[in-house]
């Protein structure tokens, strides 16, 4: 499994944490991501096989976020 | 009553839209079904939107999801009036608690207004655990059950204004009454709940930022009101700031007379004779109010005050000039005694 940290923009209260942290369910191959509010970042442990960012991507950003590789 | 109708209006009003913020989330989970099963049975058109209008069943999930969490609030209520019973909280306790709650409120605000990175500090990020153990609940309960059980966990993340609603009913130290503070206030919250809920499903990330920013402006307010509160307890010289503005001025005496009532406390500005111990009757008729937890911060008095009678404090003796501050527990109403000599203000 790999660990990719990422910046986020547009958090503003805890409750986007869980938000973003409700991607997990939507995408094959991320095992796992945390979101800290506190630093805006999210840390997503992924299978690298499977796994495709570009959704990941999308899905926040429908949710008004915006990633950046930290 | 008073308090119940100030819990009540704050609910309906600043409650409603803040809770709406902190809590919404929960809200969209619980009729987060109703919603896929209302777009899946529509035909598809352009420009569809996930409106619930008409859903048959997402108003029998708000209500439930409402009716477990002002159930929730109430039994919270009820054990924090309990847990302020069994502790007596001296005046600078009080005094200190209003002031943490005060700085608690105005570093939220500030956060929600994204003042500085630093103070999203302030914020409670419930833990992953309690999140990740939500998300599933939804996903594999029954339509009736997950807006049941997430409008009873809506109790441990209550917003910056329950928080204060929540710490005023402690500091009542009566059960019945903190759970009909909660129940009132909880209350409130309810129309602006089902109202948001069953026009919008759900809360777009920008609709809930605007929330924040309006309600944040009224949590700054309330945290300065606490503060504020904080140092009438603390009977620091700030407390002389907020000295009632049309305080009548009682004849100097030894005999003090002070009415308690449900606004405040008449007159608002007593003179005692300096260098002889004083006595302060305080009457009470019919009050229903805070004003009856009488406290006096600087001699560390503090007396809860019958519904209608007479309770007498004996002051001791104060040189010429002092100045004692007495207030309502909550700090809300206010007034002070001059102490003078020989009766000559």
């Amino acid at each position: 499994m790999t660990v990719k940290t990422f910046h986020v923009a547009g958090m503003h209260c805890p409750n986007c944490c869980m938000r973003l942290e409700a991607l997990e369910d939507e995408l094959d191959g991320i095992v796992r991501i945390r979101a800290d509010y506190r630093k805006a970042l999210i840390e997503v442990e992924f299978d690298e096989s499977k796994t495709d960012f570009t959704r990941l991507f999308r899905l926040a950003s429908e949710q008004g976020y915006c990633l950046s590789e930290a | 009553m008073t308090e119940l109708f100030i819990a009540f209006v704050t609910g309906l009003t600043t409650g409603g839209l803040s809770c709406l913020a902190v809590q919404g989330g929960l809200l969209a989970s619980s009729i987060a079904r109703e919603v896929e099963e209302e777009i899946h049975s529509r035909p598809k058109k352009r420009g569809d939107r996930p409106v619930i209008a008409g859903a048959s069943r997402a108003w029998m999930s708000i209500l439930l999801f409402l009716g477990a969490k002002l159930t929730a609030y109430t039994i919270l209520g009820f054990i924090l009036g309990w847990a302020g019973s069994m502790i007596q909280l001296s005046p600078t306790a009080q005094a200190l608690l209003f002031l943490a709650i005060g700085v608690f409120m105005i570093g939220n605000a500030l956060r929600m207004l994204e003042v500085h990175p630093v103070f999203r500090y302030f914020a409670i990020q419930p833990p992953r655990f309690l999140t990740r153990f939500i998300r599933r609940a939804v996903k594999n309960g029954d339509s009736f059950a997950t807006p049941l059980f997430l409008g009873a966990l809506t109790v441990l993340i209550p917003c910056g204004v329950t928080q204060a609603i929540m710490a005023a009913a402690m500091a009542s130290g009566n059960p019945p009454q903190a759970a009909a503070m909660l129940f009132a206030f909880t209350l409130g919250t309810s129309p602006v709940f089902f109202t948001v809920a069953y026009l919008a499903t759900r809360l777009g990330a920008r609709l809930e930022a605007w929330f924040l920013r309006l309600t944040a402006v009224v949590i700054l307010a309330l945290g300065l009101f606490s503060i504020r509160s904080g140092l009438t307890l603390a009977g620091s010289p700030p407390a002389a700031w907020f000295r009632p503005a049309a305080a009548t001025p009682s004849a100097p005496g030894s005999d003090l007379i002070l009415t308690a009532l449900n606004d405040g406390y008449s007159p608002g500005l007593l003179y005692a004779v300096a260098d002889a111990p004083v006595t302060l009757t305080v009457v009470t008729e019919n009050n229903r109010s805070c004003s009856r937890a009488f406290v006096i911060p600087s001699l560390q008095i503090q007396k809860l005050l019958p519904e209608t009678g007479r309770v007498r404090i004996d002051l001791p003796a104060q040189s010429a000039g002092a100045e004692i501050y007495f207030s309502c527990s909550m700090g809300m109403y206010n007034g002070w005694i001059v102490f003078v000599e020989n009766g000559a203000p």
